[in-house]
């Protein structure tokens, strides 16, 4: 509204009154002179509004490694100080408070060395428990076991506790357990409601990931930059996707992982030519004639996706039912487009 | 003043009572809400869409507890206090989307507890208690009255019932006034006819050609369970401010009878329901006085004052929270938002800013947060584009509740209209000097604004489910009052 109008008389038109014409938003012939007209707007209120993407979840709590490797360090800089051969008894016969802080660091070392183990074991335990669970799923799917499908959701919410977005998708699931449902539908039930959000910020974590090594790569001078990142870029890509689908892998989990991923990658390598690689390479061998660095990036941005597409696989607790499984043409598809908006 | 006893007494109840609850809150999280609004605010409306924009689940992108799914559900729970009755939230509902009528306008107290489960930031399940009470209006336009004594009380009325459009309406009063003697012996009967002229005048004052809002005292106007009590029937008389009655004079009686007033029936309403609040809103039906004329609008602007004045705002801190509770998030809202396009949203929050400058500025001054917004926690209509000629006014669609007029003609309540209101100015200093015309001086064609009052929308109804109210800035409000409550 400009300024300089004065002010306007209110005014009141009936819909049905002879003289109003009532227009849709994409109209625009012009109607009769002498009526008025009326154009009913978009709600704004009913308009999609933009919500900041879920963080993934980054808990962390007292840093055990951190505390490990000062501890060692700090072991390590009192034995240069000293002399590393009979370090613990020279400083106590020099002087006990030095002895005992060196022993204090031993005994920290130890312990925080401990608690990774710990950690790690941990870590294995609850990788191979979401493993489990998958087979379970996938005979109780087959099956179609009431009881056991309830065990499974019930290990499932166990599982998902630790994202608080999911607290009112597990209400809603617990709401259901009572009611009269089928194995199978109980666990196609269980992953729309807890694993669709999850799926959707999966997908969204390939498709940066392989964004990310498509323009690295593209820009790159040295081929082993590219090699380092991509390497790089796919370990962080499988654990990011762990920790959203619940898994908390450390070092050993990690490499135990990364052996499911690319064993999972070869299996399942056979069908990539039959899906739509194929016409995805044909395509990019244009782009590359164009530019063979272009080329370059998106391929090995599409085969980021693929590892990321196999990670999920390995990943997530359940199989893909009742959801789509993502497939490396959605991801293409986003690939492309963003590269799009950015140039 | 000086302090009284009966003050002392009341500060040490009420410090007693913050104690107690500030030791359960250990065990069970509560937000006291003080929901506060004159009558015709839409109190009940608000709580009502409030409790089933929760339970049920409507869109609240804004409200980021919700948004994000940490809030697992909502749900109701019987109240704390037995002798107070329950929110008729079922019977508000059904009114609302079966019979597309507002609820009727509330003529008791009434209460309810909402209880909201969670999970933290962190992942901890907890849960949160929400106690909200309902009440009538008018009942709040008596807490001003705790610190005046009924001679102050006398002048001021009586000043009051002198200015503006009043001094018509209150003609028959101010006749019965003039034969009354202060002084001489006390009389029921010139009291009983004094109370009921001083009571007929004040109900004209709420007229919608007029909307005055300071008719105090409240009780005259929704009496509740007190209606032909003692403590209801006086009026004020023409004393001097600082005289003192003669014993057995009317004026004693009319003394006696306005304190029992202040001590049966406002100090027990503000001590169990505001003097404990730990947020409030303050809802504002700005567009009746628009409706009116800048009498209303000035009329509003000094009742509003006078009641914040009366609740504790400002930053909690440890010992106030164990002895004297504060408020320390207050909001705002210019209710019935929906009663105007979306451009004007602007300059409706503009001019409540304007109208609670006094006590927003206050409470911003004692630590508190504050925020203003339009707020349509039921929305009634659709937004459109009127051209006419070359003329485009920005509109909105809805159906007018029957018995509703505008450029002469009635509506019957299943019409839809398009309707302009009329244009709020940039600046709002111009409302408050008087700048526009309104229906308490004015025919109503000639009047500067027309706000029509709605039906509720129509809503199409799921198979199974109650649907959901659409509203207008209601998340916002929520996550302003208890957002910070779900982290």
């Amino acid at each position: 509204m400009s300024e300089k109008t004065p002010h306007r008389r209110p005014a009141t038109f009936k819909l049905d009154d002879p003289g109003v014409v009532v227009m849709s938003p994409d109209e625009t012939g012009r109607p009769a002179r002498g009526t008025v007209q009326i154009t009913p707007e978009a709600d704004p209120a009913l308009l999609p509004v933009p919500i900041a993407a879920p963080r993934v979840l980054a808990r962390r709590g007292f840093r055990w490694g951190a505390l490990f490797w000062s501890a060692v360090g700090g072991l390590v800089l009192l034995a240069s100080g000293l002399g590393a051969v009979n370090l613990i008894e020279d400083l106590f016969a020099r002087s006990e408070t030095l002895g005992y802080v060196a022993l204090a660091f031993a005994v920290a070392a130890a312990l925080a060395l401990a608690v990774v183990i710990g950690r790690e074991a941990f870590g294995l335990a609850r990788l191979a428990a979401i493993e489990k669970l998958h087979q379970r799923a996938t005979e109780a799917l087959r099956s179609d076991d009431r009881a056991e499908s309830r065990a499974i959701v019930n290990d499932l919410l166990k599982l998902a506790h630790q994202n608080p977005q999911l607290a009112r998708a597990r209400a809603a699931l617990v709401s259901h357990a009572d009611d009269i449902i089928d194995g199978a539908d109980m666990i196609k039930l269980a992953e729309r409601e807890l694993l669709a959000p999850l799926d959707e910020e999966a997908r969204r974590l390939v498709s940066t990931a392989a964004q990310r090594v498509s323009v690295v790569t593209a820009v790159s001078p040295r081929a082993l930059i590219d090699v380092l990142f991509v390497f790089v870029a796919a370990m962080r890509l499988i654990r990011q996707l762990a920790r959203l689908y619940g898994g908390r892998p450390g070092t050993l989990g990690m490499l135990r992982l990364l052996r499911h991923v690319i064993g999972h990658l070869a299996i399942t390598g056979g069908m990539a030519v039959g899906d739509s690689l194929v016409q995805q390479m044909l395509g990019h061998g244009i782009a590359a004639k164009l530019s063979q660095r272009l080329g370059e990036g998106v391929l090995n941005g599409l085969l980021t996706a693929r590892l990321g597409l196999a990670a999920i696989d390995v990943t997530r607790p359940l199989p893909f039912t009742a959801l789509p499984r993502p497939a490396l043409g959605d991801l293409a598809k986003d690939l492309l487009r963003k590269r799009d908006d950015e140039a | 003043m000086a302090p009284s006893f009966s003050d002392i007494v009341e500060e040490a109840r009420l410090s007693a009572r913050a104690l107690l609850d500030y030791g359960d809150s250990f065990f069970n999280p509560t937000v006291r809400l003080g929901v506060t609004g004159l009558s015709r605010a839409g109190k009940t409306v608000f709580i009502t869409a409030l409790i089933h924009g929760l339970t049920r689940g409507g869109r609240f992108p804004i409200f980021e507890p919700y948004a994000s799914g940490r809030i697992a559900r909502a749900r109701l729970e019987p109240q704390p206090d037995d002798a107070v009755p329950r929110f008729d939230y079922e019977n508000h509902v059904r009114t609302l989307i079966e019979e597309r009528r507002w609820p009727s306008s509330t003529v008791d107290i009434s209460e309810l507890r909402l209880v909201i489960d969670y999970q933290r930031q962190n992942g901890a399940d907890r849960t949160l208690t929400i106690d909200i009470v309902d009440y009538p209006g008018e009942w709040l336009l008596d807490l001003p009255l705790l610190n005046k004594s009924f001679e102050q009380w006398s002048a001021e009325s009586r000043a009051l019932s002198r200015e503006g459009p009043r001094a018509k309406l209150a003609a028959p009063w101010h006749e019965h006034l003039k034969t009354l003697d202060p002084e001489g012996r006390e009389n029921e009967q010139a009291a009983l006819a004094a109370a009921k002229l001083f009571t007929d005048y004040l109900r004209a004052c709420r007229d919608e050609r007029f909307a005055m809002s300071l008719l105090p005292p409240g009780r005259f106007l929704m009496p509740g369970n007190l209606a032909g009590s003692p403590a209801l029937t006086f009026a004020p008389l023409d004393v001097a401010p600082d005289g003192s009655a003669p014993d057995g004079s009317l004026w004693a009686m009319m003394r006696r009878r306005y304190e029992a007033y202040k001590d049966v029936v406002v100090r027990p309403f503000f001590r169990d329901h505001f003097a404990r609040l730990d947020r409030q809103i303050v809802l504002v039906d700005a567009l009746a006085a628009f409706n009116a004329g800048p009498e209303a609008l000035h009329d509003l602007e000094a009742a509003l004052t006078g009641i914040l004045d009366c609740f504790r705002i400002g930053r909690s801190t440890i010992l106030s929270s164990l002895f004297r509770p504060r408020i320390d998030r207050i909001l705002f809202a210019a209710t019935k938002a929906d009663h105007l396009h979306h451009q004007s949203h602007d300059r409706l929050e503009a001019v409540l800013r304007r109208a609670v400058a006094k006590a927003a500025d206050h409470a911003e001054y004692a630590g508190a947060a504050i925020d203003v917004v339009a707020l349509s926690a039921v929305r009634a209509t659709r937004e459109a584009q009127v051209a006419r000629g070359r003329e485009k006014l920005p509109s909105i669609i809805g159906t007018p509740a029957p018995g509703e007029t505008a450029n002469g003609e009635a509506f019957d309540g299943e019409t839809e209209v398009a309707t302009f209101p009329g244009d709020l100015p940039a600046d709002p200093e111009e409302l408050f000097n008087g700048g526009f015309r309104g229906l308490s001086s004015t025919a109503s064609e000639q009047a500067d604004f027309r706000f029509l009052r709605f039906r509720p929308p129509l809503l199409e109804r799921t198979a199974n489910d109650e649907p959901a109210l659409p509203h207008i800035r209601l998340d916002r409000v929520l996550q302003f009052l208890i957002g910070d409550r779900l982290q």
